[in-house]
């Protein structure tokens, strides 16, 4: 009962707040449009990329014939020795060049068959323009997970050479902005306790017979229906701008409301902590952008030192991020992403718990 | 009656009791173990400068704060042992106006009434009381982020009424309004008296003097003096001041003034004559024999401010 008030309460606080409302649902939409228009559609720019197949298999004739020239911003030339990409690389003719290792076709085949497999493929690339290599280096990694089918090695697939999607930059950019707009929960949740802290509200609530159970409930309640009605703007924002979505959208919901959740948890550890809007507002900042970062939402994961790559995984967003790809772009389901799914709902379940453990201390101080 | 059972009967006869009461946030002592025994039915004021303590006093009875010695009774509840049962028969109005500033008149009512557990029906005639008491009754469906700050401070009120609590805890409940509004707020709060104990904290005196039964008058954490607004005035030692304004005051009536009382002063056309026996005829018949044109005298009573200033050797600044 004392949640549902206070539930209501704070819904209506947030929705009746036009500037508040606004900040919340446009902020991140205007980085998805903006993405969206800079990376799909005619204008975008594509990356010239040399193949050199050395190992001549159906398999890996396959991956570069049927996986590596469908992705759209990929203009893909095969070579026949490495010395040749080697020069149009340093002329500029190439931003990378990819060989193809012998034995890969059998990894893949071994992978596709359930046994242990170390599929590799050496990437050359002008490190001069960190953003393209950055950029290249992802899809490259996107598409060949998606070929090889490495996220679901128990999976035997009887139509080895069939690829299920085309890779846009919109795919691979699209959950990372999902996720970031998600990771605006947190300076969004904590805003509504302290704001309340400061101007007495909460004072007087917690002269009345309600329990710091009540207060977490209650106040995380009415963010939850904002990131849902965040997420159903975010996904049909990226699949209007041209987000393949081909796995399961519920599924891919639900990693992204877990993602949601943990933000919320965030946010009410950060107000529990804080006593005032200026002390609350940079903590958030200084804790959302770095994990925005290290999320691989602006920057791929593959792209850090070993160190911070393990560093990134101890929070939330890259499993959610990772996950969500799965689904979406490759069309994945829960068995291949259960680690990240448990991962997300016992980072959700601790944070709260620290959340409402605080909240408690803080009531009583 | 024993001994043991009249003392019970008086402590039933209580609403609030503080024993040592005291809270310290690191070495600054904030409320220095204050005893009080405020009745059941009485408006009992703190009266005290900022940081006197007044609202560390409330805040430790309302159970927002956890004393650092010492306890306290709500009705008979210890607010150490049984907060949650003192937070059902309290109404809280804070110093700042807590309220939702995006939900209307009658939404801000009901989440606290709900909270409490007030069914709909109820509800719904308690707030149209409140509203009509309170003279809001025509703003009920308006957001209150439009409102005055007088508004605001008597929905302040309205919350913390709306669930009927048996102890009102005021926290200068005029703080910032012009005298117009605060007069208003005095007769929705004078309406209460006797329904409720009430305990208010201000820093106004004359908001003290005008609405309390009793006064506790708080410096550094401590209740330096307590009792009615006459008893406090009346302990006062030199107690009066006449203040007479008129013109051909002579330097020999002066002179004669001085020498008959404690204090003369002279200020342009005033004298002000203090002195425990003032005869107000006497004077008046004496400066008007030597010349003097008087134009207006009249005795002023000691206030609380004086009586804060003999205390505390302070000036209680508003």
């Amino acid at each position: 009962m004392r949640i549902w008030e206070l539930f209501k309460r704070n819904l209506k606080e947030t929705y009746r707040d036009p500037l508040g409302m606004g900040f919340l649902l446009g902020f991140p939409l205007v980085f998805m449009l903006l993405f969206g228009a800079i990376f799909s559609g005619d204008n975008a720019s594509s990356f010239p990329v040399g193949v050199i197949d050395e190992d001549h298999t159906p398999l890996s004739q396959a991956f570069v014939s049927e996986a590596l020239a469908k992705v759209s911003v990929l203009k893909v030339t095969s070579y026949d020795d490495v010395d040749t990409a080697n020069k149009d690389l340093r002329f500029g003719e190439l931003d990378a060049y990819i060989v193809i290792p012998p034995g890969f076709g059998q990894q893949v085949s071994q992978n596709w068959q359930g046994e242990k497999a170390n599929i590799t493929l050496e990437m050359t690339y002008d490190e001069s323009d960190v953003i393209v290599s950055e950029q290249l280096i992802s899809i490259i990694n996107t598409v060949t997970r998606t070929f090889a089918r490495i996220e679901i090695p128990l999976t035997i697939n009887a139509n080895p050479i069939h690829i299920e999607t085309e890779i846009t930059y919109v795919d691979f950019i699209g959950p990372g902005i999902i996720i970031f707009g998600l990771l605006i929960l947190i300076p969004t949740s904590a805003r509504m306790v302290v704001r309340d802290k400061e101007k007495g509200m909460l004072s007087r609530l917690l002269t009345t017979p309600t329990r710091p159970v009540d207060f977490i409930l209650g106040y995380s309640l009415y963010m939850v229906v904002i990131a849902i009605a965040q997420i159903i703007i975010f996904v049909v924002a990226a699949w209007a701008l041209g987000m393949n979505i081909v796995g399961n959208a519920g599924l891919a919901f639900l990693i992204f409301f877990l993602a949601g959740l943990c933000s919320i948890g965030v946010g009410m550890v950060i107000a529990s902590l804080s006593k005032t809007e200026q002390q609350a507002e940079p903590l958030c900042w200084l804790i959302s952008m770095p994990l925005a970062m290290l999320s691989g939402c602006w920057f791929s994961i593959e792209m850090m030192p070993q160190y911070l790559r393990g560093f990134a995984y101890a929070f939330p967003y890259a499993h959610a991020i990772g996950a969500s790809r799965g689904v979406l772009i490759r069309g994945v389901g829960m068995e291949a992403i259960s680690n990240d799914f448990l991962f997300l709902v016992g980072w959700a379940v601790v944070i709260f718990a620290i959340g409402i453990i605080l909240f408690r201390r803080s009531m009583r101080s | 009656m024993t001994p043991r059972r009249a003392k019970q009967a008086e402590t039933d006869d209580l609403a609030i009791q503080t024993f040592n009461l005291t809270k310290t946030f690191k070495s600054l002592v904030a409320v220095d173990g204050i005893n009080l025994n405020i009745k059941r039915g009485e408006l009992f004021a703190l009266l005290g400068p900022n940081g006197a303590g007044k609202t560390t006093t409330i805040n430790m009875l309302c159970c927002l704060l956890k004393p650092s010695k010492g306890t306290a009774q709500i009705m008979g509840y210890d607010i150490l042992k049984q907060p949650f049962k003192i937070k059902e028969i309290i109404g809280v109005a804070p110093q700042e106006t807590a309220i939702s500033e995006h939900l209307n008149t009658r939404e801000n009512m009901s989440l606290i009434g709900r909270i409490h557990g007030i069914n709909s029906p109820e509800l719904k005639i308690r707030s149209q009381q409140l509203l009509k008491t309170m003279g809001l009754e025509s703003r009920a469906k308006d957001q209150v982020r439009k409102f005055s700050g007088g508004m605001k401070r008597r929905l302040n009120i309205m919350m913390a009424l709306i669930h009927n609590p048996k102890v009102l805890f005021l926290d200068e409940p005029t703080l910032g309004l012009d005298p117009q509004a605060r007069r208003a707020i005095w007769e929705y709060i004078i309406r209460l008296k006797k329904e409720k104990t009430i305990l208010l904290t201000t820093h106004y005196m004359d908001e003290a003097d005008f609405l309390a039964d009793r006064i506790g008058i708080m410096d550094e954490g401590k209740i330096v003096a307590l009792g009615t607004s006459h008893k406090l005035k009346a302990s006062m030692p030199e107690k009066n001041t006449m203040i007479i304004s008129a013109s051909n005051l002579t330097p020999k009536v002066i002179s004669e003034m001085r020498s008959r009382y404690a204090e003369v002063s002279i200020t342009g056309d005033t004298m002000l004559i203090t002195d425990s026996q003032l005869d107000f005829r006497k004077i008046v018949d004496r400066l008007q024999s030597a010349g003097a044109k008087v134009r207006s005298a009249h005795i002023k009573e000691p206030s609380l401010e004086d009586v804060f200033l003999h205390l505390t050797g302070k000036e209680l600044r508003e």
